[in-house]
């Protein structure tokens, strides 16, 4: 392989594995891909995997048992640029909604005693939870423009492209009438931008499957909410089912500022 | 001993490993292995409204989001009594068939056919076959473009909603649709000819039972109401528990299943198998020209079968558009007002099976059950394993069965983020029957069965050590004569370990000590053993799993009721250790 070239590493932790697929979904692109760069490990697209220094790894999935802990650790330590590829390694996922004792409660009630012999399991959580991360590219799964325009500006060595804002951005610019002038309780407001706006498309609310948003002031839109007699106890939970390990402290901060 | 073993399945979805332990000559256990780790999905959706339940419980896995997705809907219209309009349900299968096209081009051309070719992974192979990989990645992203037209997005899209969809696709998507189906005809039959064609390998050959959902009306399809096997018996949609009997195991978070205490195979092989048949037209054609009865004993035909099936998918694409564009325009999406309810949606996901049922208590998610393609096949993917692999060793190529066994996994098409990486040989340490023998002892109290002919010198060995037991103590030793008395051991439920002793030729040195899973023992017609057939007959394959042998090298099986000193000598050691372990027990 070309020394000049990109080396890129793409691990799979916990999850549906939807975000290494969406790899392979941009078919029209991927053999440019593994041309441009040079891909070192990707268990899902290929066997001669070698795991050696890296410039950027891209780690899916959440932690959620003591081995992929130190494959995790392990990552960090080869790579320059360690990226959270998707909602999962962002922010733990569906999967870490749970409390450590509600975990252990559900945890006993599937697999019942018995003590597994090839890993231990831990509770979800996201990657940063366990090392450092340099970027973090949500969504479940990632967006494919988010996934390219990463790819092609690293390539070229330019900074990534941030989604610091709320769905409901996008959703101005795709025409979309408010689904909540119409009473209907949409995530858009609270989650992150990165999806297109894809479920007020469809005239569906939005799931809030890209986890909380960051920046452009969603304290604001949490209290317009409130405002237009959301119930936001109900808000709050449905936030919970992809916002994983991070949901308390998206929710602290309206506390904190409105005071 | 030795142990052999893929760590990282690559060309996989998801993580996970097999492993085989080499004994000497023979392969003593064999696991499928699951390393992603729990999520606990099931009780994730607890609590919640049906309708976050549709958006969340198709998370499970990606590359069958779109089959999770048609599965909690079909369960939640059932258990909320909701009748969708025909339109929707006709377009529902088209996004279905988009999925087909998207996973089984992938799986056959991407993940699959490198194997048979001789290559790392697809993108090496574009340099001799690049007019194949090329098209088959447009394929695949046609099927892409299906399910994003209809369910808003590649992978987990959320258009398709109880009651129908947010939103209906335009007419000219779906024109559009037809017409690159249409387009791509000549090159799926190319795909058929090519993955038909194929010399596959020996597994060796090994029939088992094929499971799939019966789509009704005599048709092909991939969903309905009922499961077919492929013994002719059916099973209504909520009475699907009776085949599945899902249980946990120790080296896994997915759960396996065994019918009738017996392994079954779900996928495109058991489709076609089952309902191959009913195929009309070109597919038809195609099947009555390429299948044949040895289709159904070796799973490396999953990759013939998931061709036809591509091409089914094909021609039934502008089928559906016309009739999908016949129909008046109706309202996207029915409203339903049940508050309570359960129901069970089946249907075919690219590898099989796939079974939802969710309850809902005063609006809100109370209960949900999820059955998987892969753990159900998790049992058959060991057993073909063990079977091709003990092949393999007896032919004298060690070297080839890390290799082979990784094959056979793929040939499933395992998804394991659902169930939740690959092989691995081992070689088992010297004297590894004393561990083993532990083990196997803590995990209840055991009973020990001589079985052998004490008139043929060293075949006596298993009698005369359990006679040996017997008067040293040791509770639970019956003779091979007294077994069929005993009914209680064979028909209870405890995890009582059965053991059996007897001389076992291993084709080793005289005296060597084996402790083997009964199974492998039964199933492995290389071995001479003294086990009677009966006790096939006695013994269910759960039941099977929990017993074992304790197998001693003859040296003489001569007329004589003499044991050679060294099976004298390893008696007296097995004897040793028990009475030990005894002894300490009573302390």
């Amino acid at each position: 392989m070309n020394k000049d070239k990109l080396k890129i590493g793409i691990y799979e932790l916990t999850g549906c594995a939807g975000c290494a697929l969406l790899i392979l979904d941009c078919e029209m692109e991927l053999i440019d891909i593994f041309n441009a760069a040079d891909i070192q490990s990707f268990l899902m697209a290929k066997s001669d995997n070698i795991d050696g220094e890296l410039d950027i790894a891209l780690v899916e999935g959440s932690v959620t048992t003591e081995k992929e802990i130190e494959e995790l650790k392990d990552i960090r330590e080869r790579a320059k640029v360690v990226v959270a590829f998707g909602l999962c390694a962002s922010v733990g996922g569906i999967q870490a909604r749970f409390g450590n004792k509600e975990w252990k409660e559900n945890y006993k009630k599937i697999y019942g005693d018995i003590e597994m012999t090839h890993t231990k399991s831990v509770q979800s959580q996201p990657i940063d939870a366990y090392i450092d991360v340099d970027l973090y590219l949500p969504g479940c799964p990632v967006g494919k423009e988010q996934f390219l325009h990463f790819f092609t500006r690293a390539l070229k060595g330019a900074p990534p492209e941030k989604y610091p804002r709320p769905v409901c951005v996008t959703c101005k610019y795709n025409e979309n009438d408010c689904l909540l002038n119409k009473g209907i309780p949409c995530l858009g407001p609270l989650t992150a931008d990165g999806c297109g706006s894809v479920c007020p498309n469809h005239n569906l609310p939005c799931q809030g499957c890209w986890g909380p948003a960051e920046g452009a002031n969603p304290t604001s839109e949490f209290f317009l909410l409130k405002e237009k007699s959301f119930d936001i106890e109900a808000i709050k939970k449905r936030m919970s089912n992809y916002s994983g390990t991070k949901l308390a402290e998206f929710f602290e901060q309206f506390k904190k500022e409105s005071k | 001993m030795k142990k052999i073993s893929v760590d990282h399945l690559a060309r996989v979805e998801g993580s996970g490993g097999i492993s085989a332990t080499i004994d000497g000559k023979i392969i003593s256990d064999v696991k499928f292995s699951i390393y992603e780790g729990p999520r606990l999905i099931e009780k994730l959706t607890i609590g919640r409204t049906p309708e976050e339940d549709v958006s969340m419980s198709p998370r499970i896995c990606a590359i069958c989001s779109v089959s999770h997705k048609n599965a909690v809907l079909r369960a939640m219209e059932n258990a909320l009594d909701v009748k969708i309009s025909q339109k929707s349900y006709l377009l529902r299968e088209l996004m279905h068939m988009g999925e087909f096209i998207e996973s089984h081009s992938l799986h056959t051309f991407y993940l699959a056919l490198p194997d048979f070719l001789g290559f790392p992974n697809a993108i090496a192979m574009a340099s001799k076959y690049e007019f194949e990989v090329k098209i088959a990645l447009e394929m695949k992203h046609f099927g892409n473009h299906i399910m994003k037209t209809l369910n808003g997005r590649y992978i987990h899209g959320e258009n398709a909603v109880i009651g129908g969809f947010g939103k209906y696709p335009y007419r000219e998507e779906l024109l559009q649709i037809k017409a690159r189906a249409i387009h791509f005809m000549p090159f799926v039959f190319k795909t058929v000819t090519l993955f038909c064609g194929i010399d596959y390998p020996d597994c060796p050959d090994s029939p088992t039972l094929y499971a799939c959902c019966e789509p009704g009306d005599n048709k092909f399809g991939f969903w309905g109401d009922e499961i077919l096997l492929s013994t002719g018996k059916t099973f209504p949609r909520d009475e699907y528990k009776k085949l599945t009997n899902e249980f946990v195991v120790s080296h896994s978070y997915a759960k396996h299943s065994l019918y009738q205490d017996k392994p079954y195979s779900v996928g495109a092989l058991a489709r076609i198998v089952n309902l191959g048949e009913r195929l009309k037209g070109e597919a038809g054609k195609m099947y009555k020209k390429h299948y044949s009865s040895k289709w159904k004993s070796n799973p490396f035909f999953h990759n013939a079968a998931r061709s036809l099936e591509i091409l089914y998918s094909f021609e039934r694409i502008p089928e559906l558009v016309d009739e999908i564009l016949k129909l008046q325009e109706d309202t996207s999406r029915v409203d339903y007002s049940a508050e309570n309810g359960k129901g069970t949606g089946l249907v075919e996901a690219p590898r099989g099976l796939l079974i939802h049922h969710h309850e809902i208590t005063e609006k809100l998610v109370s209960q949900v059950d999820i059955i998987t393609p892969t753990a159900q096949n998790a049992e058959d993917i060991e057993r073909y394993c063990h079977v091709a692999a003990q092949k393999l060793l007896d032919e004298g190529k060690e070297d080839q069965i890390r290799d082979r066994m990784d094959i056979i996994v793929r040939a499933f098409d395992p998804c394991i983020s659902c169930s939740a990486h690959m092989a691995e040989v081992k070689n088992a340490p010297k004297n590894n029957w004393k561990i083993q023998l532990e083990e196997v002892t803590q995990k209840g109290d055991s009973a020990f069965i001589g079985v052998g002919n004490p008139t043929l010198s060293d075949d006596g060995a298993g009698i005369k050590l359990a006679r040996k037991l017997k008067n040293a103590g040791i509770q639970d030793v019956l003779l091979e004569s007294e077994i069929e008395q005993d009914e209680d051991l064979w028909t209870n439920d405890s995890d009582r370990p059965l053991i059996f002793l007897d001389a076992v030729d291993f084709n080793e040195d005289p005296g060597k000590v084996t402790l083997l899973p009964l199974h492998l023992i039964i199933n492995n017609i290389s071995l001479s053993h003294r086990l009677l057939p009966t006790i096939s007959g006695l013994i269910n394959y759960k039941k099977m799993k929990n017993a074992y042998v304790l197998g001693i090298q003859p040296d003489s099986l001569q007329k004589g009721n003499q044991l050679s000193a060294p099976v004298e000598k390893a008696i007296n050691e097995i004897k040793q250790l028990l009475t030990d372990k005894g002894d300490s027990k009573e302390q």
